[in-house]
């Protein structure tokens, strides 16, 4: 029979695909739900053999408690220490994921649940990152084009020439191209 | 500084509560900084993960309900990882809240058991008796911790009117910024936790404020400033400062016009996040009670800085050691008063504050439960003004005799 684990998780993006995962893993997911709302009757409805949740959710305490009603319940991860490795706790850590398990779980089992929870959040984590920079590259490319415009209305002047003047002031006022259109934008002031 | 610190840059964890103000105000006042620390503040979001953190060391030292650190050593409802505390945050905070619909059903019972607050569980008992008649699931309730002051409180005021938390209740557990959410949707029909939790479920108008902390046991250790035996061991000079910082802030803290200025700092958006309002009754003194009314002056509802409120009594460390074995929590044949021993330090806290002109206990045991007015320690480097300490129970705790005759304590392994 497959283990059965519910993911709690805030980010329902990054829910979607962990259970995804976990399906293709040979696990079965049996709900996905988000923060803390109704998390005690679920776990106590649901009976899950594990729980894969953010560390960072309210909902970690409601867990904790249930863990110390008794046997039937999932254990910390952090608890579970002949079948996970201090690294691997560490690691889950730093990636954002706690694991819960019942004890009767096997090791490698564990394991392999907690490893693919970890990447999972991990490349979340990065694309992430990566889609920060993208909106951060796009915002600062249109108040770019804002201040360009602007000095084209007030000179008179062509795109290129706009853009070279923008660079020039940039460059005697030692400020990178985004504070400068900021600047002008707010200010008005260009000379 | 009489010695170099070990570490200077810190991580220290905080949970949003009023209480957590020690840290903030010896932040933001540059407590910490005058002591050579340079520390960073680290909002968590449940106590489970105060205590992975502080254990795995991703924080260095924490804001911990004043019984964690002895379950944690013990092993209580968690890993087994030795943990101390070196002082103690802040006295009294919490409250037992209901909502308004079951303080109606109380009310409409027992309305002899609800005349003057605080409120016993006696009427409580009468709505679970009737529920129980009607053949209606067991009420809801809901503390922040399953070793956490508030659920032995919740336990220790229910018991006291009968009830038994575990077979008449369904007890869950909450973190306290969402209890007032669950209270609203009905998930719970009540809680015990710190404020502002309370005041801000009776300023909604979604409960009533049953009984405070101070009134289940007058000037009780609430949170603590703990960290690992081994992260103290490896920097005890930083142990030393961090107290010392705390102390200083916690003193600071008890001059009134401090606490309005505490109040506006808390409201802040990385601290408690909720109105200054909403923050400044619990700290000038005044317990939440009824919707659309004054809250019950208290002016000993909050304490940081009197009564040796830092000092970690082992006193009342042992209390709370007996309150996991009436729970059920500890295993059969565990020396609760050597694992006391190690959590609580209070040889830590004299070295801590020598070079502050204050007044320090020179016991670590004092009778719990028998002083019901101010009172006076003599038992100190100076005699220290001290608030009450008896429990609403009239329960007496006197491990001082005990204490006396036992052997040397042993280490715990």
């Amino acid at each position: 029979m497959a283990v059965r684990v519910l993911i709690v998780d805030t980010r329902p993006q990054r829910s979607r695909k962990l259970e995804q995962s976990l399906r293709e893993a040979g696990f079965e997911v049996v709900a996905v739900i988000d923060g803390e709302d109704a998390l005690h009757d679920k776990v106590c409805e649901l009976a899950p053999d594990a729980v894969v949740v953010d560390t960072d959710s309210p909902g970690r305490d409601t867990l904790e408690h249930l863990a110390s009603l008794g046997q039937r319940y999932p254990k910390p991860m952090i608890m579970l220490s002949e079948s996970v490795d201090p690294e691997l706790t560490l690691d889950a850590a730093r990636a954002g994921v706690t694991a819960y398990a019942v004890e009767t779980l096997s090791a490698p089992v564990v394991r392999s649940l907690v490893d693919v929870a970890i990447a999972h959040f991990r490349s979340h984590a990065l694309l992430r990152t990566e889609l920060v920079k993208v909106q951060r590259s796009l915002e600062s490319r249109k108040l770019i084009d804002r201040a360009k415009c602007r000095l084209m209305e007030r000179y008179g002047i062509g795109e290129e020439a706009a853009y070279q003047r923008l660079r020039k002031l940039a460059m005697d006022r030692r400020l990178n191209l985004n504070d400068l259109a900021r600047e002008i934008l707010s200010t008005g002031a260009v000379d | 500084m009489s010695h170099a610190l070990e570490k200077t840059a810190l991580r220290v964890g905080f949970i949003s509560l009023t209480d957590c103000a020690p840290l903030a105000v010896a932040k933001e006042q540059g407590f910490f900084a005058a002591e050579g620390l340079d520390v960073t503040l680290c909002r968590e979001t449940s106590w489970a993960n105060i205590r992975d953190k502080v254990m795995l060391g991703a924080l260095d030292a924490a804001q911990m309900p004043a019984p964690m650190p002895l379950a944690a050593t013990l092993g209580v409802a968690g890993p087994r990882v030795p943990m101390i505390t070196p002082c103690v945050l802040n006295l009294g905070g919490n409250a037992i809240t209901v909502s308004h619909d079951l303080f109606r059903q109380m009310l409409a019972l027992a309305p002899e058991a609800l005349r003057e607050p605080p409120y016993t569980a006696d009427a409580l008992r009468a709505v679970i008796e009737a529920r129980r008649i009607l053949d209606k699931p067991p009420l809801v309730f809901a503390t922040v911790f399953p070793t956490s002051t508030h659920y032995y409180q919740l336990c220790y005021w229910l018991s006291a009117a009968g009830i038994d938390p575990l077979r008449d209740l369904t007890l869950k557990v909450i973190s306290p910024p969402h209890m007032v959410r669950a209270l609203e949707m009905d998930e719970i029909a009540g809680f015990c936790v710190g404020e502002p939790w309370n005041g801000l479920a009776v300023d909604l108008g979604l409960g009533v404020s049953l009984i405070s902390s101070y009134e289940i046991w007058n000037n009780a250790m609430e949170k603590v400033l703990a960290m690992t035996e081994a992260w103290h061991l490896r920097h005890p000079q930083t142990t030393l400062a961090l107290t010392r910082a705390v102390v200083r802030a916690c003193r600071w803290l008890e001059k009134p016009r401090h606490r309005e200025l505490a109040a506006i700092l808390l409201s802040r958006a990385d601290y408690v996040d909720v109105p200054q309002q909403v923050l400044e009754p619990a700290l000038m003194g005044v317990r939440p009670h009824r919707p659309g009314e004054h809250g019950i002056p208290q002016p000993e509802f909050l304490v940081f800085g009197r009564s040796a409120a830092n000092f970690p009594w082992r006193s009342q460390g042992l209390w709370y050691g007996e309150q996991m074995r009436i729970r059920g929590q500890l295993p059969p044949n565990v020396d609760v008063s050597a694992v006391v021993e190690r959590s609580y330090r209070p040889d830590v806290f004299r070295e801590a504050v020598a070079e502050i002109d204050m007044p320090v206990p020179t016991i670590d045991y004092k009778a719990e439960g028998v002083q019901h007015h101010a009172w006076t320690l003599q038992e100190a480097t100076a005699p220290i003004a001290m608030g009450p300490n008896a429990f609403f129970t009239g329960e007496r705790f006197d491990p001082v005799r005990e204490a006396v005759h036992q052997q040397p304590a042993g280490r715990v392994h």
